[in-house]
């Protein structure tokens, strides 16, 4: 068995699902949703990565600088358009608001792209030999960008006076109204960097895997399994579950094929949710 | 204005029912038949979801594993269909058993990303399992020659569980389901048994689907895991749920029927838009009317409020004061 291949492969997958998780997991922590289209913003993200890089011929940085920004700019409009309305509703209308926002998403990608695979040739291709194993430069490029945005926002959370904002916001919204946040702008902001990491995230699949408007669905229920490991609202807890998980899938993949690798991602999650539902590092959020 | 109480809608629903097939067309048959499996699967999901108030992303999945048990029982041992289905709901209630048990102890979103889980769970493992379960190629089945006797099960289903519902409207144990929707704590404090409830609930809103997948198996002839765990057709309930009105009687029947033939009519001439309408339908319904066309119409006093029973007791609190 080729211990280093696969650990190295899990790590380097668990990168990009921890930049995911990170952004559902800070949507949730601020506003108490969960983002069902969360995962269908990075197939988007990808698959506008994949025509600006190779419709519009323009070169792969452009497209990690637009498309982040254009999902973020997608995200305060459905904050304002959907979210904010339904604020005050039971938790089920918010889950069904993104549960059906994610068909509308699959749907209208489906009618703008195609059903079909594509992928980015050429872009970050090649392979560079790591602690002797041959890792590709696309997935390490994009598990180090992953990795380092989620870092950086973490840095934001905790020591920024937006970061204080933002967590007083999700502890206590009240008392953060009362100390003179605005909660409305940080709950905009937030959600605006929540889908933007989804973009990023989305970008960075890209080189690296087949990209299909499916993509979202398969990428979703992976990081519902890293928040709900890591613990929700827990944002060390999604990075470390990250990791953890995509060495899972990649062993599990390698044993049992790959339909049944990531089947055993949820059944770990359903096994935290029901042994130990705060998760490895849950701050015990209340809902 | 004479205002239209729920049995006389769900009489003259009723008639229009059995006389369909003596002079409907096999089209008109064949839809209908449609219209109510996704009738039976809304009224299932309106126990808990409307009523006990469980976001429950995960009823598909009973349906998918009815859609198994009836196949393979009609694929290996030619089972007749209607025999497959009974077998296939008993199924459905032998797996929501334990599963309730485990899957109720989370709340809110927890429980919607479990049951969500879920059926992707199930749906890999029948890719996975393909010694039995013939992974993506699927289970061919015998077409049935006539679609009627189909279709009176299926109906008399729906009417099964419409009149279970209205009964359950109008009972202390729909009143218990309600308290556990409002305020689970709460309820639990006045000595409603919350978990013994939710677990019945749940078991009792997963059998008709799990015999609904097993017939509509039968309907479609052939059955793979993308079309068995389909999360357009949770969608498509939670949808008609949504938009007749969660928790009411006649909500799942009002919502089915229009979202049935909207449904029909885009399908039919744009088949590329039909799912994401359907989730602009919904998107507008959670905006616009969140407590569903039901409640409106009880509102501006075309249906009547039902629920006798709390007009009964606060007739006897009048007499008591």
């Amino acid at each position: 068995m080729p211990v280093a291949e696969l650990l190295v492969g899990g790590i380097l997958l668990g990168g990009v699902y921890a930049l995911m998780a990170c952004g559902l997991n800070l949507i949730f922590g601020v506003m108490r949703v969960i983002n069902f289209a969360h995962g269908d913003i990075l197939a988007i993200a990808a698959l506008s990565t994949v025509s600006i890089a190779v419709g519009f011929k323009l070169p792969f940085w452009v497209a990690i600088l637009a498309v982040p920004l254009g999902c973020a700019i997608f995200g305060a409009l459905i904050h304002v358009l959907i979210l904010r309305r339904i604020e005050g509703a039971p938790l089920i209308m918010s889950l069904l608001a993104t549960y059906a926002l994610s068909t509308i998403l699959v749907n209208v990608a489906i009618l703008i792209w195609g059903g079909g695979y594509s992928g980015l040739p050429g872009v970050l291709s090649g392979s560079v030999r790591l602690f002797g194993i041959n890792v590709s430069i696309s997935r390490l490029v994009s598990f180090l960008c992953a990795l380092g945005v989620s870092l950086a926002v973490w840095w934001l959370l905790e020591f920024t006076r937006f970061g204080r904002a933002v967590r007083s916001v999700s502890r206590a919204p009240e008392l953060a109204s009362i100390s003179g946040i605005a909660i409305e702008r940080v709950r905009l902001v937030t959600f605006a960097l929540g889908t933007a990491m989804a973009g990023l995230a989305g970008v960075l699949v890209a080189p690296a895997f087949a990209i299909d408007p499916q993509l979202g669905s398969r990428f979703i229920v992976k990081a519902f399994a890293v928040i709900i490991v890591g613990g929700m609202g827990s944002y060390p807890g999604a990075i470390l579950a990250a990791l953890i998980l995509g060495v899972i899938e990649v062993v599990g993949s390698y044993f049992a094929g790959a339909v049944i690798g990531s089947a055993f991602l949820f059944l770990l999650m359903l096994g935290v949710l029901l042994i130990r539902p705060r998760g490895l590092l849950g701050a015990g959020i209340r809902v | 204005m004479k205002q239209l109480g729920p049995l006389s809608i769900a009489g003259a629903a009723g008639v229009a029912a059995l006389l369909l097939p003596l002079v409907g067309s096999d089209y008109a048959v064949s839809f209908s038949i449609q219209l109510l499996i996704f009738l039976v699967l809304a009224y299932s999901w309106n126990w808990i979801g409307g009523y006990a108030g469980y976001t429950h992303f995960g009823q598909v999945s009973f349906f998918g594993i009815g859609a198994y048990v009836g196949s393979l029982l009609i694929f290996h041992w030619n089972l007749p269909w209607y025999l497959a289905a009974i077998v296939a709901g008993l199924a459905g209630a032998v797996t929501a058993i334990p599963l309730g048990g485990a899957m109720l102890r989370l709340k809110g979103p927890f429980f919607a990303i479990g049951m969500f889980g879920l059926a992707r769970v199930l749906e890999a493992f029948a890719l996975g399992f393909d010694s039995i379960t013939h992974g993506g190629t699927g289970i061919y089945l015998k077409p049935l020659g006539d679609l009627r006797p189909l279709y009176y099960i299926v109906a008399a289903v729906a009417a099964i569980m419409l009149l279970a519902t209205w009964k359950l409207d109008n009972s202390r144990l729909g009143l218990k389901l309600l308290a556990i929707r409002e305020d689970e704590n709460a309820a639990e404090s006045l000595g409603i048994p919350t978990t013994r409830l939710k677990i019945g609930t749940f078991v009792a809103s997963a059998i008709a689907p799990a015999a609904m997948g097993s017939l509509y198996a039968v309907y479609l002839g052939f059955i793979d895991p993308p079309t068995a765990f389909a999360s357009n057709i949770e969608l498509t309930t939670i949808a008609m749920v949504l938009l007749g009105g969660m928790g009411t009687v006649l909500g799942p029947l009002c919502g089915a029927v229009l979202l049935s033939i909207v449904n029909e009519v885009l399908w039919a001439n744009y088949p590329q838009i039909y799912l994401a309408s359907v989730g602009i339908i919904i998107l507008l319904a959670v905006l616009f009317t969140p407590r569903g066309i039901v409640n409106l119409g009880m509102k501006s006093g075309w249906v009547a409020v039902g629920r006798p029973l709390f007009r009964r007791l606060a007739a006897r609190a009048g007499q008591a004061s």
